[in-house]
This record gives C-alpha cells, structure tokens and sequence, in this order.
C-alpha cells in the first residue's frame, strides 16, 4: 500500500439543496486499499460512491483524486474525465441503470469503445471479461432477459473491461443466490490481490470479512461514526446494534426456541 | 347475475394486460432471428436494402401478376429461414390483406369504377354490378399490400431488433439517435413490467375498483409515478453513461461484416428487380 487515491475532507452533500445526504465526511484511501461502506439505507452510502466516481460534486468540502481536486467544470474536459473515468469504475446497485445497451456484447464494449481503445482490442477484452465472469453464453443476449444474478455479473464485467485501478461496488451482493454471491466476492478478492483498489457499500455484513480490511460505518446523521479495521468494527456489537446494522433472530434448535443477535465473525451455536 | 360495472372494469383491465404483453412479447421475440436460417445468416445493412428495393418494386409495379413472384418469394424464403409457415400466413395473409380488401370492396362496383361488368346480383331492389377494371384494381391492391406485409414482417421476423436498428447508420442516421432509439426500445420491456407490476400492486390493495372516478385517479396516479420513476431512471442511466467514458459522442460497437455471399444476394436482388421493373413497362 503507497499514495493516496481519494482524499475526502468535510463532505456535504444533499439532494436538490435540501434533503441531506452527507454531513461533513472525512475519509482517506490508499492504493491496493480493500474498503467496506457500511450503514442501514438511506446513510448516504450510495451518494459517497458517486462523489467518488465524480459523477456528483460537495455542496461543501472537498474530494481529490490522485492528486487532483475532482471538480464539475474538470469533467468537462474529454481528455481530463477520460483519464480519470479509465482509472474508476463504478459497478451500480441496480444493474438495470448499469446495462443500457441492446447487447450483453455492446454494453461491455461501450467503456473502452470510448476511450478510443481499437475494435479489435475491444473484442478481445469481451472475450477476455465473459471468460472471467463465465458469461460467455450471455455475450449475445439481451439485457432485460437476463436474471439479476447474470445481470450483475454483466455490469462487472463492463466495468472491468475498462480495467479501471479503483472499483467502486454499490450493494454488489444485494438480493443475489449464495453462488452468485460467491463468484461476486471471488471476483473483488482477486481483483485486490492484482493491486486493484475496492471500495464497497454494502450492509451484507457476512461478506465483509473477505471484501475489506478497512471498514467505515455511517450512522443516522449522514457521517462517519466510526472506522477501523474489519473484525474490530464488526465485533462491537453496541455499534452495529445502534447503527440498525445487526437485529434479533428467532430460532429453533433441538425442538426449542430462542432468539439472540448473530454478529458476522462470531461463530454460531 | 353478472354486473355491467365488472365487465367493463374486466374489459379495461383485460386491454391493459394485453397492451403490455404485446409490449413485452414484441420486445422480447427474436426467437426466429436468433435461428440458423439463410435470411439470417446475411448481414443485415445488405439484407435491409435488399428488402427496401423488394418493397419500392412491389409497391411500384402495376400488375398482380408481377409482383405475385415477390410474394412466392417471401413464402420460399421464410422456409428456408426456419420460420414456422403458418404463423407466417397468419401474420402476413389474413389480417392487414383481409382488413385492405373490406376498404377495397365499394371500388369493385360499377358505382365507383366503371367498365366492363363481371358479374352481377340482386339483393332487394339493389343490383350491383362488379367490373373488371374494378375487380383488377382490388386484387391489384390486396396482393400489393400482402407483399409488403410480408416483406416487412420477414425482416423483422429474422433480424434482431438493435441490429435493424443499428442499420439506420447506414441511410446517415446519426449515431446519437441511433443509440437513443435502442436505449428506448431497451427500456420498453422494463417500464411494461413496472406498470404491470404497479397494477397488480394497486388492484391487490384495492381489489376491484368501485366507480369510475376511482379508476381515473388510479390511472392518473399510475401516469405521474411512471414519469418520476422514469425520470429518476433516466439520469441515473445518464450518469452511468458518464462513468464508463460518455462524453456526448456515443461510439457503438459496428460489427457488421460483409462476405461474398451478402453482395451475391444483393446482386440477385437488384437483377430481379430490374427485370420485374422492366416487364412492367413492356406490359
């Protein structure tokens, strides 16, 4: 781990002016860092994401990229969001936004068809990707009849034909079978361990002791309430509890019932 | 006793599903384009102009017997294309043709074309009397029209949807356009389901709606939330656009590839269309 990729100082951010989404965040990445983002809906983990991605811009604070200040007017500038855009890519919660084109094939080739990359290098990374994420089958398929599992790994795929240094993972296991689940969390491990930086929002607290080393939890105002290493975080259990991140379970075993809290990393008796 | 009131509400939500699953079947049948056959194995820029030149010559000519061939034509090609023939005649031979020839009817009779009579017939104190030229001038029509139809629906029929339209790139569509038309046509299927599923939504809350004035808010309802969502929708899918490189100039994939075999087809097509323009002048 080296320099640093996202800085993040005293971030605000809120919907139309009046509907906070942050209040005054603070964060830094490194490179080749494994993050989790984690808080109960509507904490303004979505909304960290896409000012990441640059794709939305502080009411107040700053967020620099790779040493540069990400502003709206330097997007504007192709070559400028070009060189960014090849070194981010976003991966959306829902993969119906992500996947527009009429073709599986088409909507894998749009990133890198518009950073000027050849056709033929184009359809050599589709086969490449769809060999990765085992959607070969899929390449000529259209994306509204495929099911949200094969959606999902379609829009990684169109993300990592960019190839991009950070992923960004909106919810990236949400509503998905445990195999799928398991071949997304596969993906984000080896992508780190090729020197990728992985930045996920999720509140499947199961999976976050594969996917990050780091983990920020957001709590009800809208800000960092807490960061630290994974199993640090998800061993307090006073701060999941507060932060509506982990609840009472009811079960059966050996013919009685009982109910208690299940903490991610604690084994289960 | 059955109410009047639930047939009419059974009538509107019947026309409502039926919509929408035209909507989502219509979108999502490339069934026989996704098929080997021969019509699908041409590139779809030659394909497209071939059936254009097939179209201009049969709307042109003006002999039945002429352009009868074109429509043998289609019949020979939907076989060789693994298409499913009565399905075919049922798409292309009974509905529109049958529909042309009623508004086709009153020109056969001497009242409004004269000439020679073919046959006439009494019904009451009314005698009506078929011509020729009038009779002619029907069949001209219908045959006419069943061509057309089924050319069209033969495209259609063995080629994907986005390939047709990615086609436009050829007649000098812009490239903007063309990616916008697809975005649309890809998001069809997703606003049906969403209406649909709001419907049920709506109908397994309420359950069957009571009067009239119920159901038009309902729907006016349905009308403003299907626009917020597909608003929100929107930016999002634009904001997607510009994660992945977007900058207001779309470049697409074109993975169109000629081989001998598409401008061997083209010639043939050009030459028979020739020689059918050229009878109907020596007619």
């Amino acid at each position: 781990m080296s320099g640093i990729i996202f800085e993040v100082k005293d971030v605000h951010y809120a919907y139309l002016g009046k509907f906070p989404a942050l209040c005054g965040v603070d964060m830094t990445i490194r490179s080749g860092e494994k993050i989790a983002v984690i808080g109960a809906n509507g904490t303004g983990k979505s909304t960290l994401l896409q000012l990441l991605d640059g794709l939305i811009f502080p009411d107040r604070g700053t967020v620099t990229a790779f040493g540069e200040r990400l502003l709206e007017h330097s997007q504007d500038n192709e070559k400028a969001a070009h060189r960014f855009r090849q070194r981010v890519g976003l991966v959306f919660q829902n993969a119906d936004i992500q996947l527009f084109c009429p073709s599986v094939r088409e909507d894998i080739a749009f990133g890198p068809l518009q950073f000027g990359v050849a056709e033929d290098e184009v359809n050599r990374r589709i086969l490449d990707v769809a060999e990765v994420l085992d959607i070969q089958h899929l390449l000529d398929r259209v994306p509204h009849q495929l099911s949200i599992g094969e959606k999902r790994r379609v829009a990684i795929a169109s993300v990592l034909a960019i190839d991009p240094d950070v992923y960004l993972f909106d919810e990236p296991t949400a509503g998905l079978d445990p195999l799928t689940v398991r071949h997304i969390i596969d993906f984000i491990v080896n992508a780190n361990q090729r020197g990728k930086t992985i930045i996920t929002a999720t509140h499947d607290l199961h999976i976050i002791g594969e996917i990050a080393d780091t983990v920020y939890v957001f709590g009800r105002n809208k800000s960092i309430v807490r960061g630290g290493s994974s199993e640090s975080v998800l061993n307090d259990r006073s701060l999941l509890e507060t932060n509506n991140l982990i609840h009472m379970h009811r079960h059966h075993h050996d013919g009685r019932e009982h109910v208690h809290q299940h903490l991610p990393l604690e084994p289960h008796d | 006793m059955s109410n009047p009131l639930h047939k009419k509400h059974d009538f509107i939500e019947r026309s409502i599903l039926s919509a929408l699953a035209f909507l989502k079947d219509a979108t999502m049948s490339e069934e026989y384009a996704n098929r080997k056959g021969f019509l699908q194995s041409l590139d779809p820029r030659f394909k497209t102009i071939s059936f254009l030149a097939f179209l201009v010559t049969a709307v042109s000519l003006k002999s039945a017997v002429l352009i009868s061939p074109l429509y043998l034509s289609c019949l020979i090609l939907a076989l060789l294309s693994r298409i499913h023939l009565r399905n075919f005649l049922l798409r292309t031979l009974f509905f529109i043709p049958l529909f042309s020839l009623c508004i086709v009817l009153p020109t056969m009779f001497s009242v409004v074309t004269p000439g020679e009579p073919v046959w006439s017939f009494h019904v009451a104190w009314i005698t009506g009397i078929i011509t020729r030229p009038g009779l002619d001038g029907a069949v001209l029509f219908v045959v006419r029209i069943a061509t057309s139809v089924s050319l069209v629906v033969l495209l259609s029929l063995t080629t994907r949807h986005s390939e047709l339209l990615k086609v436009l790139r050829v007649f000098g569509v812009p490239q903007v356009f063309v990616m916008t038309v697809s975005m649309c046509y890809r998001y069809l299927y997703l606003f049906a389901t969403m209406v649909e599923n709001i419907f049920t939504a709506v109908k397994s809350r309420v359950g069957m709606v009571s009067h009239h004035r119920q159901g038009q808010s309902i729907v006016t309802w349905n009308i403003a939330n299907t626009w917020n969502r597909t608003t929100q929708m929107s930016e999002e899918v634009y904001m997607a656009m510009l994660s992945r490189g977007y900058t207001g100039e779309p470049r697409l994939l074109s993975k169109f590839h000629a081989t001998p075999k598409d401008w061997l087809w083209l010639l043939c097509a050009v030459v028979i269309c020739a020689f059918l323009f050229y009878r109907g002048h020596t007619l």
